[in-house]
């Protein structure tokens, strides 16, 4: 024995060359690694050209219509809102009136609800460590679905309003909050809600949610329920039909985002796994409680105005991930953009594929987002570790 | 061995009396245990599972608050210091370090900048000197822009390292570091840590599994199951009394020839009984083989036959002869004669003894003198009443029959201080004793008598 740890002791260990490391393995593996050094080179740029990328996307979605307008009209109008530009008016005052009444609300009601579910599947994401983590997670779309049926199933609620909003909307914000506030009660346990009790208890509550809604639903003779309303609601599209709508969801939306920003040094430490973030200074409960909290305010935004819009925001973090790498920093940014760019353009399919009939947007976000995340799994498949 | 140049009177770390339990009424895991370490100390926490070593490192860190007692982080009570002081003052390795989604190493390193930058801070110049000089001290500078989880066990833990180093906290705890690491990745992260020690002055507190690794590497060592049962230097903890009692299994602690730390190993699988009873006439009929040995001639056979879970009995060996410490450990009986004494008439009886119940006698190549040749005769009084006789002689290998016995008749003269060495070789020879050039020619011959 003494001569089998002599040997080993002899080793040059490759701390006695700093070097070893950088030597290409001999499977040629290195190159593969080193994925991260590559992208950093032009993934500075990607954040404005989403930018632009979104502008195009709007202005495309405002100008398709039952009244084509030129995207160039469309484009200058636009920018006329904003104090810096000054384009000569040289289009007719209808096609302005159409824009700026009519679908530019919409459109930016799309905007604000996928860069919402974007970022909120970003935050859920990161904070549970889960590839499969979606913005409906901790009972918020069963929360919203039945907050919904309650407002669809009383007429003295269906058509009251509140700061320009039909109680639907309403209950639906309160009950995605309601439920997500349930779930982290119930996940608390001496002070502290874990990860995987958060989860679970997501679950069981999403569940019981969903279980009163199907009554109310299988009672709707009886309650005077609004079947199909409710269930285009479920399906998901944008109900937008003024800027009160607009500014009070973009308020909420652009704070989340700030919040979110600002959150995005800690949940790169989250990836490290809840106790190494301790033993690195965060306060570990806090921190989660304030992301729990801003991701579902987020949601509530977005459900409140589009009922359940599935896929975005599963799949704008993880196509965001694989273009520029897991940091939040300019993960949850770019989060926002895609998901508003893909949301944009889905609204932009459901109101004209079939027009004048709309298609539910969820539908269409599933058969558009769908195809194109499994034809992006398996590109970057070997690559992308979740 | 400068060990404890860097160790200071400074306290860095201090459990005060401190216990702590994981359910209130639950048997505590910790039981009032006081503990100082000295800045720049390096100090390994032994015990068995779930004795409470991962809770003690996480009551240091701050992670678990003691239920009694207090943890003094370099004179502060850790339940007064806020978590980014903390962990400005102590950084912690766990066991299960695991990272979501594709980061890089050096992106993983930077986030141990996260107490000094606050969790809304960018990282600044002196944050990239501390993650560069991490990066560089733990030879992980050239997998900086590799992603983690393509790494392999042992550049984890050292990226892992990286982290707490740039966290650039006084005290570091480590979690079992050498867990589900192979030999060479063991060595590399102990040492790395050792030299840390030494050059930075680094407080290492590390819980290890491995005792040998940290009677090599540790100082200072501390047995632990829920409370202290030995602190001190290895020699003093190693003992092989407190470590039965402590991990419940009989073991034994040596030095190894040609080693300078304390070795712990489990019982042979001679069976302990069968060496404890002192009945030495049944534990002769146990063995096959009788070996003569001395002066580390018989050591490559006697480990051959013990791999092979072959019997043999040895002897007699003077007491602190080279070849004594491993036939104790190894035979199934073990004669012994006093320091530099000659065999005594009691020493070959029990010679006989053994060789009339052997089925083979070995004679190992040693220095013959007149203390030991009355043995040789033995072996030929053992031989004429029907033993075999193996002459062991790993020089003779090849060549005709004639060759290979001058050759050994030549040998046996360069070690003979008898005089009657050669005369009595060549009376084996004569009876019939075959000359075996190894040590598993021996082991083949006797798995053929079987």
């Amino acid at each position: 024995m003494d001569k089998m740890v002599e040997r080993v002791e002899g080793i040059d260990s490759p701390l006695a060359q700093p070097q070893v490391g950088a030597a290409p393995r001999p499977d040629g593996s290195a190159i593969g690694r080193q994925r991260g050094l590559l992208i950093r080179n032009w993934r500075v740029g990607i954040l404005p050209l989403m930018c632009v990328g979104l502008f195009v996307a709007i202005v495309l979605a405002a100008a398709v219509g039952a009244v084509p307008i030129s995207p160039l009209h469309t484009a200058a109008i636009l920018l006329n809102q904003l104090p810096i530009f000054h384009f000569a008016r040289h289009w007719p005052e209808s096609e302005e009136t159409i824009l700026l009444v009519l679908r530019l609300p919409r459109v930016m009601g799309a905007a604000l609800v996928g860069a919402a579910l974007g970022v909120a599947g970003a935050l859920f994401q990161g904070l549970l460590r889960n590839p499969l983590a979606d913005p409906f997670l901790l009972g918020t779309s069963s929360g919203a679905a039945l907050g919904a049926s309650i407002a669809f199933a009383a007429p003295a609620l269906y058509t009251a309003a509140w700061l320009g909003f039909g109680m639907v909307a309403v209950l639906a914000f309160v009950g995605a909050l309601l439920a997500v506030a349930l779930v982290y009660r119930f996940a608390m346990r001496g002070g502290q809600a874990p990860v995987v009790t958060l989860l679970l208890a997501g679950v069981a509550v999403s569940a019981i949610l969903t279980a009163f809604q199907t009554l109310i639903i299988s009672l709707n003779d009886r309650l005077g329920l609004h079947v199909v309303g409710l269930y285009l609601w479920l399906s998901g599209g944008i109900t937008v039909e003024n800027w009160t709508q607009v500014g009070v969801v973009l308020v909420i939306v652009v704070v989340g985002l700030v919040v979110a920003l600002m959150l995005a040094p800690a949940l790169d430490v989250f990836a490290l796994g809840e106790d190494m973030a301790g033993y690195l200074g965060l306060r570990v409960e806090r921190v989660k409680l304030l992301i729990v909290a801003c991701a579902a305010l987020l949601v509530a935004a977005a459900v409140a105005i589009s009922g359940l819009v599935g896929f975005v925001g599963l799949v704008a973090p993880h196509l965001c991930r694989i273009l520029l790498g897991p940091r939040h920093r300019l993960l949850i940014p770019a989060t926002a953009l895609a998901g508003a760019i893909f949301v944009v353009v889905a609204d932009l399919f459901a109101r004209t594929l079939a027009a004048p009939t709309e298609l539910p947007l969820g539908v269409l976000t599933a058969l558009v987002g769908g195809p194109f995340f499994l034809g992006l799994l398996r590109y970057a498949g070997q690559r992308y570790r979740w | 061995m400068a060990t404890n140049r860097k160790t200071s009177d400074v306290v860095a770390l201090a459990l005060e009396k401190v216990g702590f339990a994981y359910r209130t009424g639950a048997r505590p895991v910790v039981r009032d245990i006081t503990l100082r370490v000295n800045a720049g100390e390096m100090v390994g926490l032994l015990g068995p599972n779930g004795a409470g070593k991962s809770t003690v490192l996480k009551l240091a860190a701050g992670a678990l608050r003691p239920a009694t007692g207090r943890v003094l982080l370099q004179g502060s009570d850790v339940a007064k210091l806020g978590p980014g002081e903390t962990a400005r003052r102590v950084a912690m390795a766990p066991q299960d370090f695991s990272v979501r989604f594709a980061y890089t190493v050096r992106q993983i390193v930077e986030l141990g900048r996260t107490p000094h930058t606050g969790i809304w801070g960018s990282i600044g110049r002196a944050d990239q000197n501390a993650v560069q000089t991490a990066l560089e001290e733990t030879a992980t500078i050239g997998l900086a822009d590799f992603v983690f989880n393509e790494l392999s066990g042992g550049e984890r833990q050292r990226v892992l390292l990286a982290l707490t180093l740039a966290q650039e906290a006084g005290i570091v705890l480590l979690d079992e570091p050498t867990a589900h690491l192979d030999i060479r990745h063991q060595i590399e992260v102990l040492r790395l840590l050792r030299r840390l020690n030494r050059e930075r002055g680094l407080t290492v507190i590390a819980a290890m599994h491995d005792l040998n690794l940290a009677a090599r590497f540790f100082p200072r060592l501390v047995l632990f199951t829920g409370e202290i049962v030995a602190d001190g230097a290895p020699g003093e903890v190693l003992n092989s009394n407190l470590l039965a009692n402590v991990y419940e299994t009989p073991v034994r602690v040596g030095i190894l020839r040609g080693e300078t730390h304390l070795s712990v190993l489990p019982p042979g699988h001679v069976d302990s009984d069968g060496r404890c009873d002192g009945d030495e006439k049944r534990r002769c009929a146990e063995a096959k083989v009788h070996v003569i040995a001395g002066c580390g001639s018989g050591e490559l056979l006697m480990r051959s036959l013990a791999d092979s879970g072959i019997r043999f009995s040895v002897g007699p060996l003077n007491i602190g002869d080279s070849d004594y410490i491993l036939a104790e450990q190894l035979a199934t009986l073990c004669l012994t004669e006093p320091p530099y004494a000659g065999v005594s008439e009691t020493g070959l009886d029990a010679v006989r003894d053994c060789m009339r119940r052997a089925k083979l006698i070995v004679v190992c190549p040693v220095p013959l003198g007149p203390g030991n040749i009355a043995l040789l005769e033995a072996a030929f009084e053992g031989q004429q009443s029907g033993r075999e006789v193996v002459l062991l002689e790993p020089q003779s290998g090849e060549g005709a029959e004639g060759d290979r016995e001058a050759r050994l008749i030549e040998s046996v003269s360069r070690r003979d201080y008898s005089g009657r060495g050669a005369e009595v070789y060549r009376a084996l020879l004569a009876a019939g004793a075959r000359i075996l050039g190894g040590a598993m020619e021996v082991v083949e011959v006797v798995a053929g008598k079987a």
